[in-house]
């Protein structure tokens, strides 16, 4: 038969076991990938990622997924944090309705793709009142060319709970590689929830990822995109403000060379009164990469007093970079305050004069706007290890640029 | 519960002062719906040169391959076979308001048009239905070489300069509804300004529909030589009827080196017109195009006035003003495509939503590869004054070129509790109050407009906002 791998019947068949509630919803999500057509840029959603030609002969790789707690003693606290696979054996009651409760596996065909071929993932159950300190993080990892994973992280804080979550996908430079990734968080009424994926995948990985979290009333989510990594990398944002007072932050950060292509989306929904949600992505684009950014505020009837902004700033180093954003408003109620700000545009000339004047040379000029530029962001990052770790990062990607033009 | 008709044309007319009916008298028997034999029809009626003719049979193939648009306003309700294409109302176009029937006359007396001509404008195009009644341009522009013609007149007096630019801009196959205007077009006007001749007083075109069920398909073509500049004007009003009509034109611009083009539209078609409207202008090295158009009436509107941006160090600016009352829905906007260096644009939007109205803001701003230094604002403001109404909005901003500076910023608010209270407190009704703030509201747009039209539209939003509250 064919050579080249392909998610068939004899891969699905080779699926290890599952519970039953979990074989039949991989059975019908199987279904779904095979009757969905791979999203067309015909359509909106789409527009600007053309995956056409994309083929899908990848191998499912077994998970690799690397808990750790900051040291911080879970037993006794009901606190569940663990493989997703084992949840669902051992605590089917809490993973009902839950998984794929928010994206469910007929979006796409790739979140079909991931309902029939996912095993293992991130489970994190934090009980009513109970509040973590410290981060919690989990590392999903890839090794192999020609794999793909499905990194599938379920959050649920119930009333009350504290929580803070690093959810990080890392890999060498491979050939080629597919991560299709899912992260569905449930905010309870008055929980509080930070939430920071960090995909630093290496070149040649597509990563098409989506999260979506559901916020309950009065509680607050605050979460953090930072991309780097991936040639391809698709990534979905969105917030449903489910409860009155709920309030949800939306932070991203990236940086993009090369020929890399990033399609960042997000969604700010609110279906309740007096929430507050506010969004701000930042990004800086050089050699030949490509970014777009479309958003949604949706504003549903009734939600009034509702408090919504989202601005997306990019910043283009190269004459080859193309940089697009996208900032959609839809408002249907009208007590609200709801604003939007987009930019894209070089490094300001007046600027660069002013540090020039002042004896500092041009890339070191270049160098200090683009980290002032990202600041503003990654001032609001309340964890200090996240923060610094991106620092580096985009100080890295500044520095190799000025080592590339000296040397 | 279903409401009797006359109590839905009631609701329609609610505020609306240009609800009357001349009794038709077409001196060619109209016929509802389209198919090629109508097409050949139209143009045999205008005894078109043979390149026209087939441009036109072109056209109705595009129209009916393509799909309707999946996006924007919902557009179900129009009956394409239900709709008149052409209706002849004069035998002859008059160079005199005298020479006109009595009942279209005074339709152009209320509309109040001859007296503005005789205050302020440099030349008059009045369209009734189909086409052109009556036309005038002052000696002097004339013989400055001026040319300003309805549409039909031209192809048959100007055609090197017709065939030359026409469709140039928005060729049939753009879209539906630019493919629909090709087969049918009637009327609209042609102007062609000399180089260097400056038009300091507008000139007006004004468009009415009288039929029910008509469409109307105008397409004009503005041809500004270089170093010229021309101010044009257009209107627009219908009866009410239970039924709706169609508004469908096309408008190209050629704004040559160093010329300015300034396009005014004040739209006012009653609520049951759909007004589906393709718009375009190309601004050549140092031209200057702008567009101000404002949108009060008209049942479900579709209209994204855009400039390509040519040539080296050209202007365009877009000044929207959108206004959605009960069972109306207008989506407005403006594009800019920046295709040569230096250039810039700025697209400005103000608009208004009401007892379950809705208004968007649709637009594109593209810098293309290599048209560096490229300059882009956009401004969208929103007001909702009811929690039965919306406003979207829909910016797409598309960058090639890494010296390029865009900026969009949008806000949605409703109108401030202490702004009302503050009015209120100084003896003004809340009515009053409102009608003020919104006012205010779109005065970015209104201090653009000839004084007359900014008292107009004025007046129109206050005739609005009556019955608002309470």
């Amino acid at each position: 038969m064919a050579d080249r791998p392909t998610f068939d019947d004899a891969a699905f068949d080779a699926l290890p076991a599952a519970p039953d509630d979990v074989r039949s919803l991989r059975k019908a999500a199987f279904e779904e990938f095979r009757s969905l057509p791979i999203p067309s840029q015909e359509t909106e959603e789409w527009r600007y990622t053309d995956l056409s030609s994309f083929d899908l002969d990848f191998v499912a790789a077994p998970p690799r997924h690397t808990l750790t707690t900051s040291n911080q003693p879970l037993d006794g606290t009901g606190v569940l944090f663990c493989d997703l696979d084992l949840a669902a054996e051992q605590h089917p009651e809490l993973l009902e309705r839950r998984l794929h409760g928010l994206v469910p596996t007929g979006r796409t065909k790739f979140t079909a793709l991931h309902g029939a071929f996912r095993t293992g993932g991130t489970f994190l159950y934090v009980p009513r009142d109970v509040r973590l300190e410290l981060p919690l993080q989990t590392v999903t990892s890839l090794h192999d060319d020609g794999t793909a994973v499905f990194p599938h992280t379920v959050l649920v804080a119930e009333e009350g709970a504290d929580v803070t979550l690093i959810d990080r996908f890392v890999s060498p430079d491979l050939p080629r590689a597919f991560a299709d990734a899912i992260a569905e968080i449930y905010v309870g009424d008055g929980a509080h929830v930070r939430y920071a994926s960090i995909q630093e995948w290496g070149s040649g990985v597509t990563h098409l990822g989506i999260q979506r979290a559901r916020v309950g009333r009065d509680a607050e989510f605050r979460s953090l995109a930072i991309g780097f990594g991936a040639s391809l990398a698709r990534a979905e944002s969105e917030t449903v403000l489910a409860g009155p007072g709920g309030f949800s932050e939306m932070l991203g950060v990236f940086f993009a060379d090369g020929t890399q292509h990033f399609d960042h989306r997000s969604v700010q929904d609110h279906a309740a009164q007096h929430c507050t949600s506010d969004l701000l992505y930042k990004g800086a684009l050089r050699d030949a990469s490509r970014a777009v950014y479309s958003g949604w505020v949706h504003v549903r009837p009734g939600a009034q007093k509702t408090d919504a902004m989202q601005t997306s700033r990019n910043i283009v180093l190269s004459e080859h970079a193309k940089a697009d954003a996208i900032p959609n408003l839809e408002i249907e109620a009208n007590d609200v305050r709801c604003g939007h700000a987009a930019s894209v545009g070089p490094v300001d000339e007046e600027t660069i004069f002013y540090l020039e004047s002042r004896g500092i040379p041009r890339a070191e000029a270049e160098r200090l706007i683009v980290t002032g530029f990202f600041q503003e962001v990654l001032d609001r990052v309340a964890l200090p290890e996240v923060r610094r770790n991106a620092e580096l990062a985009i100080q890295e990607e500044l520095g190799v640029r000025e080592l590339e033009e000296t040397g | 519960m279903a409401i009797s008709q006359e109590e839905h044309l009631k609701e329609l007319s609610k505020g609306y002062r240009f609800d009357w009916k001349d009794e038709a008298r077409p001196v060619f028997e109209p016929k509802r719906g389209l198919s090629e034999q109508v097409v050949e029809e139209i143009s045999s009626l205008k005894s078109e040169p043979d390149w026209m003719r087939k441009r036109r049979v072109k056209a109705l193939k595009h129209f009916e391959a393509r799909p309707m648009p999946w996006w924007g306003a919902d557009l179900s309700g129009i009956d394409f076979d239900n709709i008149y294409y052409f209706i002849r109302s004069t035998e002859k176009q008059a160079a005199t308001w005298e020479d006109l029937p009595d009942d279209i006359r005074g339709t152009w007396d209320k509309l109040g048009i001859p007296e503005a001509e005789k205050k302020y404008l440099g030349g008059v195009s009045a369209q009734y239905e189909s086409e052109v009644v009556y036309h005038k341009i002052k000696g002097e522009l004339e013989s400055m070489g001026v040319l300003f013609t309805d549409m039909d007149s031209a192809v048959r007096d100007y055609p090197d300069l017709v065939k030359e630019h026409f469709g140039t801009l928005i060729p049939a196959n753009d879209n539906k509804f630019a493919a629909l205007n090709t087969a049918v077009w009637s009327g609209g006007s042609f102007i062609y300004v000399p180089p260097g001749v400056h038009v300091e007083i507008p000139l007006q075109a004004y468009f009415r529909i009288n039929a029910e069920n008509m469409g109307q398909f105008e397409r004009t073509l503005i041809i500004a030589d270089e170093g010229s500049y021309v101010h044009y004007v257009e209107g627009c009003s219908a009866p009410i009827y239970t039924s709706d009509s169609l508004h469908s034109a096309v408008v190209e611009i050629k704004a040559m080196k160093g010329a300015r083009v300034r396009y005014t539209t004040i739209q006012n078609w009653s609520t049951n017109v759909y007004n589906l409207v393709t718009k375009r202008a190309a601004a050549y090295e140092d031209a200057v195009m702008e567009w101000v158009d404002g949108n009060i009436g008209s049942k479900v509107t579709m209209k994204y006035p855009s400039i390509y941006l040519l040539g080296e160090g050209a202007r365009g600016e877009v000044l929207s003003v959108a206004f959605a009352g009960k069972g109306q829905h207008t989506d407005a906007g403006g594009k800019a495509i920046h295709a040569a260096p230096h250039t810039t644009s700025v697209i400005t939007s103000k608009s208004v939503s009401k007892d379950g109205g809705r208004t968007g803001y649709r637009g594109l701003v593209r810098v293309e590869p290599d048209a560096h230094h490229a300059r882009s604002n956009v401004r969208c403001d929103a007001l909702i004054l009811d929690d039965d109404s919306r406003s979207d909005t829909y910016p797409y901003i598309e960058v090639e070129d890494e010296t390029a500076a865009l900026g969009h910023e949008a806000t949605v608010s409703k109108v401030g509790e202490d702004q009302l209270f503050y009015l209120m407190s100084r003896g003004l009704s809340e009515v009053e109050a409102t009608a003020m703030i919104v006012n205010g509201f779109i005065e970015p747009i209104t201090r653009e407009l000839p004084m007359e039209y900014a008292v107009e539209l004025n007046r129109l939003i206050e005739l609005q906002m009556e019955g608002s509250v309470g």
